[in-house]
């Protein structure tokens, strides 16, 4: 599903990651852990197809980074949600306007939208909250809004970019629950983390990235 | 129209609503660059107006043997009308000629000479293509050859100064609005990037879901040219505005054609469309 082979990364003239080789099958969950800087952010990067490797294959279902054109990119990343740590939301807009833009900006119908939109919404357990604003929002509520808007267009993975790095303990614990919930139903994610003891509690395979080297 | 139209320009226009002070600052350049490019379109216009009357005003005066009667007279006129240069010939009796002289001098070259002294005359007003220092001299030269003209009297060095003047202002005037234009047009296009960037984030959020470039580009297009439009409207009843005070307190002084704020409006809508195009190539692509 996702495979990366022999992947170098340089920016300008500093080597981020050396010689990645990860295959992330469907359905799995996948969590990076490593410290700040260590390029685990850029592997994301290249899977979500921001950049592309210096050197090695990157392939994400049937798209391969090598032969990507700029107009397949948007339907690669219909296929592949993405949420960060600083959720990359629209804080003038309320819920159901942040996650409805995902599907607006892909050309989804408008009935359509709106019952995907009370779907995802469901699925994170803020329905209630819909039409609330995102300032209004504690941080773990603004995450799952992010989750939701990654899930909206049905994606067959989903990139975690430090989901928790910003959340206080208690919401930590409902985004963690949030995510096994969604592996559970089948949906693959890739999470990174520079917290350890955070994975230990997900029934996930891990793998330790340092100094852009898998070392473990 | 398609959903994703309408979508793009409801999301266009709530835009503007939502970035009101880059909305402002826009409109306000767009309509300050206008109204500059505008007035300076108006002179020009006006100056040039004023220059071609000028050399239509300027005509060559054809004096006649005095002996002709009036059936050769009418058979020089026609002589003259069919040369190359003339546009127009208008035939000035000795009688003519003579109240021309009482209006003009107040003296009566009758009562001091006991006769009309003042050949008949043509007038003759030259074609526009012929309105040159040379071409004026070909059509005097060939006028001269025909029988029955004593002498053709024209303003040769009046001629010769306004045709310098003429292509020194209207290499002034291209130089001057090159530079206003282009002013204008950087003034408007940083300016909507302005907007642009003000919702950078939109963008990169629209990039990050998988919105194709076409669906990113359109509300910020359609914004570019709203913004640029109301601006190009405003700055053309300023520009009207400012031509009607004139015209109250100096009738026929400056002319303006409808045309002209037309085009101005068109011209905003172009910035506009232009302007955002230039801002967006910045934004995209940066996720």
């Amino acid at each position: 599903m996702i495979q990366l082979t022999e992947v170098w990364y340089w920016a300008g003239e500093n080597q981020i990651l050396s010689d990645i080789n990860i295959h992330v099958k469907g359905g799995e969950l996948l969590c990076i852990v490593g410290p700040s800087g260590a390029g685990k952010s850029t592997l994301l990067r290249l899977i979500h197809m921001e950049i592309f490797p210096t050197q090695g294959s990157v392939i994400v279902a049937d798209y391969n980074a090598q032969m990507m054109t700029e107009k397949q990119i948007p339907f690669l990343r219909r296929k592949v949600g993405v949420v960060f740590q600083d959720f990359k939301l629209l804080e003038d807009r309320d819920v159901f306007e942040n996650v409805a833009f995902a599907l607006w900006a892909t050309g989804v119908r408008r009935k359509k939208i709106k019952k995907r939109v009370f779907q995802v919404l469901a699925e994170v357990g803020l329905s209630h909250k819909r039409y609330t604003l995102i300032p209004e929002l504690s941080g773990g509520e603004q995450q799952k809004v992010a989750i939701a808007r990654a899930l909206a267009n049905e994606p067959f993975v989903l990139l975690a970019d430090e989901p928790t790095g910003n959340l206080d303990a208690e919401s930590t614990e409902e985004i963690l629950e949030l995510l096994k919930r969604i592996n559970g139903r089948g949906m693959a994610i890739l999470m990174t983390t520079h917290k350890e003891d955070l994975v230990k509690t997900l029934p996930a395979r891990m793998l330790q990235i340092r100094e852009g080297k898998i070392v473990g | 129209m398609s959903l994703n139209l309408l979508y793009s320009a409801r999301e266009g226009i709530i835009g503007l609503k939502r970035a009101r002070m880059a909305t402002a600052i826009t409109i306000s350049t767009v309509t300050i660059s206008l109204i500059l490019l505008g007035i300076f379109m108006v002179l020009t216009l006006n100056v040039h107006r004023i220059v071609s009357n000028f050399r239509d005003q300027m005509a060559l005066e054809v004096f006649i043997d005095n002996s002709l009667s009036s059936e050769e007279i009418r058979l020089l006129e026609d002589q003259i009308t069919q040369e190359e240069g003339v546009a127009e010939v208008l035939f000035i009796s000795k009688e003519e000629a003579l109240e021309r002289f009482r209006e003009e001098f107040g003296d009566d070259p009758l009562e001091l000479l006991g006769e009309n002294p003042l050949p008949p005359s043509f007038q003759i007003k030259i074609q526009q293509a012929w309105q040159t220092p040379e071409g004026i001299e070909d059509v005097a030269k060939n006028i001269e050859r025909i029988r029955g003209i004593d002498e053709v009297v024209y303003h040769q060095n009046l001629f010769r100064m306004l045709d310098r003047y003429s292509r020194i202002i209207i290499i002034v005037d291209i130089v001057l609005f090159s530079i206003v234009l282009l002013s204008a047009i950087l003034l408007v296009s940083n300016t909507l990037r302005l907007t642009i960037y003000s919702q950078r984030k939109t963008i990169q959020i629209m990039e990050l879901v998988g919105a194709n470039q076409s669906f990113i580009r359109r509300p910020y297009l359609i914004q570019g040219i709203l913004q640029a439009g109301v601006g190009g409207c405003i700055a053309s009843l300023v520009v009207w505005g400012i031509w009607r005070g004139i015209e109250f307190r100096f009738p026929h002084l400056i002319e303006i054609s409808p045309l002209l704020l037309l085009a101005s409006v068109f011209l905003s809508l172009l910035l506009g469309f232009w302007g955002s195009l230039l801002g967006l190539k910045r934004f995209l692509n940066t996720t």
